[in-house]
């Protein structure tokens, strides 16, 4: 689904990203590489496979999109107790099926205990925020007097109800006047309700599309 | 003994004497009666007299084991015990280990353990954990459970069930007494309390049950009696009469927050009662209940209102009456707490209960009949629950270590696995040691480890956790309450306080409180104004109607559909019974009824099969399932006791259905587990598994955020489990637990039996019945959906 923002469109993806065809970048905030790793080195048995199954969703949204550029809105790794040797080849075996896309990463609050990716991963990791007209890029979803803000961090989700005392609470891109959060990309990840208000922008993450959601209703 | 008795005007109950003979003689068993009928007695004097015949042995190493379930009881457990050992000089030490225990005395307990030891199943685990533990019970002679038919139907029946193999193994001709209420199936009571030596167990049935007075207090104005609702303040003005009426009155409530809210209606009616009145429940801090515990005792309080936590143990000899605020929901809950007055052999236990709308007369009703048909409820024992064997298997490994087959053939002797096979144990073995199948190849993963064949925990931080993590029970993240000069008042559920602004009113601990700021996790504050505020809620399990129950109000409803009232309660509610059958239909012994009615909401089908809230979740869960599959529909569902809602937007196609076979049992074995419905149950089951196998940890007080990086919620360990690690048993046991939890042992294929079998009567309704009413307005639901979920979500936000 595209959308109008800023001047500029972005492209929602239902993997979980978003797409800015005029710089042909992509864009992923949360990915929590390793959490599982982390819970396994504390003698937790979380099993193998979140990071992989993660991996090859990104593969995918590149595959579509034909991306030149990747930024990661920060949170990048989970913790250090999650740089584990799987991990971090699970990625560079993906990093090495897309050696021709370039890789930025805006750190995040996690990204400063677990500390950056391995080098030879070919991740360039900067401090939030970063600038490129007409938007910031960063982790923290706070707005920018330099231009419109891309976030993550908070993992939003929205909380919908229907005829029939339906309910439903999905993983969503939530849009307001200054800032845009992205979906949490990490599948081993929570999230949390937004409360949108009017002026403000949802999209939900439903399955294999995106849906716009009314903010007043 | 006789003679300490006598000096005590007592005499021995024949039954006593047959415990104390067949205790004497090597034999183990259960004893079974309502309380307050000297079964302490029977079960502590066995040991005592063994001791004055026998050796005389001046200060004996652990002797007497005394486990009770709950904390709280522990005191006064000790406070009886110990009046034989003082009138008959006897030189035991006796003293109790919980989490309460002072770190002095625990020090003194690693030494050397007393001659007999009170304690709950959890402190037990800790001491187990310990290498001393071998050498420290080898010498018991005797372990007796109190209140095992709370314990028994329980994962911390079976933690006791594997600690009890335990020191079996320790001691093989340890004697084991368990103390029970009446229950329906006292033969499972045996068999899981004595394991592979429940054959030849002595049954012993206590003194007659006390005479049982049951009576209501009816609603004025049944017009104006609402058909919903579980607070029934609006019977106040009778509940106070009913107290002035006795000297010393318990008020049960069946939650935390109808205790709250009860206490300060009863406190705002007679304002001179202040002091007179107490409350008293789980949440609230130890010093509060112990003084309110003391004053019953002293009979210095006029009424105490109470939840479960005044159901067990405890005599409280000057209580005289009982009220209990809305359905007992079962017959051997009613029957204990009218127990709670009179609380002395041959005494006239009475209890009054207060409905909160008007169904529950009939429940009344009902539960009166059951109690007169001696109809009491059974327990079912759990099954091989593997997230408790794989605790208890790290609990050994830390105390000195154990070999597989060893620790095998012990867990063998208990009855709840009795039938674990060897694929399951070597499961567990692999899950704590590599953690798992899916984990085969990852070296950083140690919980325990294997030397020379033996098992055991040698990383203190592993240990550490361990240690904090034993135990079934489930605590929702709670967060303390105390006063901003320190004094502590409890604690309430975090959710609840993240809600409060500071400033605002709340009342707590029946006071009126002003929420000042949460500092190091502990909210903190002041005395408020008295001014309205919220009432914390706290998430436990709503009680669901017993069988027993269940069967008594079908027939108390077919009566009255042909027309016969009889009792006060019916008499009481036939109006509202009027106006089902004008509205709708009173549903017969042998007919289904089932409603179907629109409202602003969308198209409601009520089903009324009358089996209790587990069954009926089941039910809506089934039903929804196999109407889903005619067409793509979502479903909301909603249940009581009685009956089942879905509600969709479009109307369901209920008629095609049942020509289906909706209400058929076959493929109920394909069916449920089929349903998506059925996952999501297995999601929520499988909190209290990640919980009780160590793969959620609620934390170390006062931990830091790295910590809490490793915290996920188990609803997203699930996922992650059923999609990457798919033959984990542990998911497999969530999915077993569920369908025995509302199968209860098959009734759901019971239900399902009856029902086909009975006459379907669907009523086109204009508006909602007094039966419907009470679930329509239940706003806690669980949803079913077919349909594609990026086209649900457009409908919805259409």
């Amino acid at each position: 689904m595209n959308i109008d923002i800023a001047g500029t469109s972005l492209e929602l993806l239902p993997e979980r990203a978003a797409f800015w065809r005029e710089r042909s970048t992509l864009f992923v905030a949360d990915t929590h590489w390793g959490k599982a790793a982390a819970f396994r080195a504390h003698s937790i048995p979380v099993p193998y496979g979140t990071t992989d199954n993660d991996l090859a969703r990104l593969s995918a949204a590149i595959g579509k999109t034909n991306c030149r550029r990747i930024v990661l809105l920060g949170d990048a790794l989970h913790a250090r107790e999650g740089r584990a040797k799987k991990t971090f080849a699970a990625v560079a075996e993906w990093r090495a099926r897309h050696a021709d896309v370039e890789v930025v990463l805006v750190r995040g609050n996690h990204d400063r205990r677990a500390g950056d990716p391995p080098e030879e991963l070919g991740i360039r990791c900067v401090d939030a925020p970063l600038y490129e007209a007409p938007f910031v890029f960063l982790h923290h979803p706070v707005a920018s007097t330099q231009g419109y803000s891309l976030a993550g961090h908070t993992h939003p989700a929205v909380k919908l109800r229907g005829r029939g005392l339906q309910r439903a609470t999905l993983p969503c891109f939530f849009f307001t006047p200054t800032v845009a959060t992205l979906p949490a990309f990490g599948s081993f990840c929570g999230n949390a309700v937004i409360s949108p208000e009017a002026g403000d922008r949802v999209y939900a993450v439903a399955g294999d599309e995106i849906v716009a959601i009314p903010t007043v209703y | 003994m006789n003679a300490w008795f006598a000096s005590r005007g007592w005499k021995p109950f024949r039954f006593q004497r047959e415990v104390w003979d067949a205790y004497a003689n090597g034999e183990s068993g259960l004893i079974h009666a309502a309380t307050g009928t000297g079964k302490t007695y029977a079960a502590w004097l066995g040991p005592l007299l063994e001791w004055m015949t026998g050796d005389g042995e001046t200060y004996p190493p652990l002797r007497v084991l005394w486990i009770t379930p709950l904390r709280a009881l522990v005191a006064d457990t000790e406070q009886s015990l110990r009046t034989p050992l003082k009138d008959l000089n006897i030189p035991w030490r006796m003293e109790s280990r919980t989490g309460d225990t002072r770190a002095s005395i625990r020090a003194k307990q690693e030494k050397r353990l007393p001659t007999a030891l009170v304690t709950t199943p959890e402190s037990l685990a800790l001491l187990l954990s310990r290498p001393e533990a071998q050498e420290q019970f080898s010498h018991l002679h005797l372990v007796i459970v109190d209140e095992w038919h709370e314990l028994m139907g329980t994962k911390r029946g079976v933690l006791t069930e594997l600690e009890l193999a335990r020191l079996r193994r320790l001691n093989p001709n340890l004697r084991t007494w368990g103390l029970s209420a009446t229950l329906g199936n006292l033969d499972a009571a045996a068999a899981t309390l004595l394991g592979d030596r429940a054959a030849g167990a002595r049954m012993v049935r206590g003194v007659v049950p006390k005479t049982v007075r049951i009576d209501s207090l009816l609603p004025e104005h049944m017009d104006r009696f609402p058909w919903a609702g579980h607070l029934g303040v609006n019977m106040l003005p009778q509940v106070v009469a009913a107290i002035e009426e006795g000297a010393t009155t318990l008020v049960f409530t069946n939650t935390r927050s109808q205790c709250e809210i009860w206490y300060q209606a009863i406190l705002e009616a007679k304002p001179d009662w202040a002091g007179l009145i107490a409350i008293h429940h789980g949440s609230l801090e130890r010093k509060l209940r112990d003084w309110v515990e003391d004053g019953l005792r002293a009979g210095t309080l006029r009424c105490v209102v109470c939840t479960s936590s005044l159901d067990l143990g405890v005599d409280f000899s000057p209580v005289d009456r009982v009220i209990q605020i809305g359905s007992p929901k079962g017959v051997a809950r009613l029957l204990q707490r009218a127990g709670r007055s009179g609380h002395r052999p041959g005494v006239v236990s009475r209890i009054t209960c207060v409905p909160t709308h008007a169904f529950e007369l009939v429940e009344v009703c009902a539960s009166r009949d059951a109690a007169l048909a001696g109809a009491i409820e059974s327990r079912f024992p759990v099954e091989r629950p593997l997230d408790l064997l794989a605790q208890h298997a790290v609990t050994i490994a830390l105390g000195g270590g154990f070999r597989a087959d060893e620790l095998l053939a012990e867990v063998r002797t208990t009855y709840a696995y009795r039938q674990v096979s060897d694929i399951e144990w070597a499961w567990v073995l692999d899950f704590i040691t590599r953690g798992g199948e899916a984990l085969r190849a990852y070296p950083e993963f140690q919980r325990v480890e294997v030397e020379d064949g033996v098992y055991r925990v040698t990383n203190r931080q592993i240990a550490r956790r361990h240690l904090l993590s034993i135990g079934t029970i489930v605590a929702d993240a709670s967060i303390e309450v105390r006063y901003l000069s320190g004094g502590r008042l409890g604690s309430v559920e975090e959710s609840f306080i993240s809600r409060l602004r500071p400033g605002e009113h709340f009342f707590f601990a029946g006071k009126s409180l002003e929420f000042v700021r949460v500092h190091q996790m502990v909210a903190q504050v002041r005395k408020g104004h008295g001014e309205a505020g919220s009432v914390p809620r706290w998430d436990g399990a709503r009680m669901a109607l017993s069988s027993e129950l269940a069967d008594a109000v079908r027939e108390r409803l077919d009566q009255a559909r042909r027309g016969v009232f009889e009792g006060p309660e019916m008499r009481s509610v036939k109006p509202v019974l009027d106006t089902q059958a004008k509205l709708s239909a009173i549903p017969g012994r042998h007919e289904l009824l089932i409603e179907r009615v629109e409202t602003s909401d969308g198209h409601h089908l009520f089903f009324y099969p009358f089996e209790g809230r587990l069954v009926h979740e089941g039910l809506a869960a089934l039903f929804a399932w196999r109407l889903s599959r005619l067409r793509p529909i979502t479903f909301s569902m909603a249940m009581n006791d009685y009956g089942v809602e879905l509600l969709a937007p479009d109307p369901a196609p209920l008629e095609d259905a049942l020509a289906a076979g909706l209400l058929s049992p076959a493929y109920l074995v394909d069916d449920i587990p089929a349903s998506l419905n059925a996952a999501e149950m297995a999601r929520r089951q499988f909190r209290e598994i990640a919980r009780i196998a160590g793969l959620t940890f609620t934390g170390y007080p006062g931990q830091n955020k790295s910590v809490r990086q490793m915290q996920a919620s188990s609803g997203l360990l699930f996922d992650v489990f059923v999609k990457y690690d798919s033959g984990n048993l542990l998911i497999e046991q969530a999915h077993r637990e569920v369908l025995e939890r509302n199968l209860e042992r098959s009734r759901l294929g019971q239900t399902l039996e009856r029902l086909s079998h009975s006459e379907v009567r669907i009523m086109v309704i204009q508006r909602p019945s007094p039966l419907s009413f009470p679930i329509l307005v239940d706003r806690t639901r669980h949803r079913l959906s077919s349909e594609k979920l990026a086209d649900r979500i457009r409908r919805m936000t259409a």
